[in-house]
């Protein structure tokens, strides 16, 4: 009895991931949205919530950007909660941010959205030096918004990526280094090894969440040229190794071969049996996406 | 705007250090640089605005001869290219031969010797030696806007300096232009393939890279300028707007006129300033 007790002391507490049914951008977004917060009962009133996008180029014949409807839904969900909330990205190739949130639909759907944006790319920027980095980063400017938020909100697009296999919530961080120093695009993070900076912006942001958009996600040759691929899902969590993991297993990767994973979190950390999944199961949503032929090894094969 | 009203405007926007920000907030080097190359298209170089903008930039230039992109940044950065535009009453302020030796000692990491041989033993592939360009930030790859920018300083500085080395370097830049054009014949940031796939370009490098290349001789470029004249035509954005007719303009095709600016940021406003001048045959990137 004891070694068990011992046992159950020692065993790390399993993150919880929800992945809830979304079909389609429409009305019905909000309401679930809420429920994503209420599962993961987040406690943010008074507190200074920052929402994270994903955007990088528009191209009305894809699926490139966050849903500017998801962030409407989150910003009002996180209000609701009363957190004061602001949205920032910092685009990696295009430098004309508002146009670009202005052609991805941002204006037309979120009021007074100007008002409420930060460009990280301009921000402000404090210093920080990385502890123990991964990369061959010692140090990194990062923006005055994403440092002072209580709550970082990573919501990214499901994406296949033609680097790392897949762009999750954990690799949407690159938009937080500040193009006005590094350049469009953020060309130093790539030289210190892609997988190996992303371990390390996540190893600064300890406050976060994730909200992913996989309603309508990308497959093939992502993050940018790839195809529409519906997942009809959104996946949210406070352990964003967790939420990545669980998104890749509905994509039909296996989180255990994507590089910035094992670094982060190791192998045994997304683990399935180390996620407490809430909401749907990985199984009944799964949709493959198709990947290029140099990442078929990625495929997960369930056993 | 009238002449008055864009000083007006951008005394307006400018900080109590000097400098400008991009919207608000702090000083940075490129909104400064910008705003002073607006001032100086209505000949205010002289004004007070100008001489407090020279005294900040003054504090951006490093040890290195390169300017930091703002304060508390510990590195030079591709904004030095930007500063050598400046007119030469107001760069002889600076410490323009340190800039400019600085511009000149800057390549994509891609050139490097190493690079290259380590890209050789890999892909097989040997890229030729005549074609660098420059980086955005110290010891990273080159790309298409901060090549453009420093080929436009490297011809300014031609102006005073005929060192071969100068010639040379902006003909290199060049060439790595043209290797970067995208198959739709604009420029995107300067991936323009990405595992075989073409990518499309961008309207405001497309017309960064034609002002860059408005003294080069190449066929190929008929077909850029047809792809900027066709970005113009549906381009949302005054900015990008902005630098495609300066593109244009530096190759002799007609514009007709500058669009109204959608945002009222201080790059808008130097930028409109610094089109409408152009438009009305002068010039900081055109002449």
């Amino acid at each position: 009895m004891a070694a068990s007790s011992c046992s159950r002391r020692l065993a790390p507490a399993r993150a919880t991931v929800s992945i809830l049914r979304q079909p389609v951008y429409d009305q019905t977004i909000y309401d679930t949205v809420r429920r994503l917060l209420a599962i993961h009962k987040l406690d943010v009133r008074g507190k200074r919530v920052v929402l994270k996008p994903n955007l990088v180029e528009f191209d009305s014949c894809t699926t490139i950007n966050t849903h500017p409807m998801l962030v409407h839904a989150a910003l009002e969900a996180f209000r609701e909660l009363g957190a004061t909330v602001r949205i920032a990205e910092g685009p990696g190739h295009r430098r004309i941010t508002l146009d670009l949130a202005d052609a991805a639909g941002y204006f037309h759907t979120i009021p007074s959205f100007e008002d409420l944006f930060t460009d990280l790319n301009l921000d402000e920027v404090a210093m920080v030096r990385l502890r123990r980095p991964a990369s061959k980063l010692r140090k990194l400017y990062l923006p005055h918004t994403a440092l002072g938020a209580d709550l970082l909100v990573s919501m990214p697009k499901m994406k296949t990526h033609h680097w790392v296999g897949a762009t999750l919530s954990m690799k949407n961080f690159f938009g937080l280094v500040p193009g006005g120093v590094y350049g469009w695009p953020k060309n130093v993070l790539h030289w210190a090894g892609i997988d190996e900076s992303i371990a390390d912006l996540h190893q600064v942001f300890p406050s976060t969440f994730a909200i992913v958009d996989g309603v309508d996600g990308m497959e093939g040759n992502g993050p940018i040229q790839g195809t529409p691929k519906h997942a009809g899902v959104l996946v949210a969590g406070r352990n964003l190794p967790a939420v990545d993991a669980t998104c890749c297993r509905i994509m039909g990767i296996d989180p255990a071969k994507i590089g910035y994973l094992r670094l982060s979190a190791g192998s045994d950390a997304v683990a399935e049996a180390r996620i407490l999944q809430q909401g749907e199961s990985v199984r009944s949503v799964r949709t493959d996406f198709q990947l290029l032929p140099e990442f078929q090894s990625l495929r997960w094969n369930e056993s | 705007m009238t002449a008055t009203a864009t000083q007006e405007k951008l005394e307006t926007l400018q900080n109590p250090d000097g400098g400008w920000p991009y919207n608000r907030g702090r000083s940075w080097t490129e909104p400064t640089v910008f705003a002073l190359l607006a001032l100086s298209c209505e000949t205010a170089v002289s004004s007070e605005a100008a001489n407090k903008a020279v005294r900040w930039l003054r504090t951006m230039q490093r040890a290195d001869g390169g300017f930091a992109p703002r304060p508390g940044v510990e590195e030079s950065t591709w904004v030095t290219a930007l500063v050598l535009l400046l007119p030469p009453s107001l760069l002889a302020r600076l410490n323009a031969a340190g800039a400019l030796g600085w511009i000149l000692s800057q390549t994509g990491r891609e050139s490097s010797w190493l690079q290259r041989m380590r890209v050789a033993m890999l892909s097989g592939q040997v890229h030729r030696s005549g074609s660098e360009g420059w980086p955005w930030f110290p010891e990273t790859a080159a790309w298409v806007a901060p090549t453009a920018f420093a080929i436009l300083a490297l011809r300014e500085a031609q102006k005073r300096d005929p060192r071969h080395e100068i010639h040379e370097r902006a003909r290199s830049g060049q060439e790595f232009l043209m290797s970067r054009m995208c198959a739709d014949g604009g420029w995107n940031h300067g991936s323009s393939k990405a595992l075989g796939y073409d990518g499309p370009s961008y309207p405001e490098t497309t017309g960064l890279a034609l002002l860059a290349l408005r003294d080069l001789k190449d066929a190929r470029l008929d077909r850029s300028l047809e792809r900027a004249a066709r970005h113009l035509e549906s381009c949302q954005s005054s900015e990008a707007a902005s630098w495609l007719q300066l593109g244009l303009l530096a190759h002799g095709r007609g514009v007709l006129s500058s669009s109204s600016a959608k945002r009222s940021g201080v790059q808008q406003v130097a930028l409109g300033t610094i089109l409408e001048h152009a438009l009305r045959g002068g010039g900081v990137f055109v002449s």
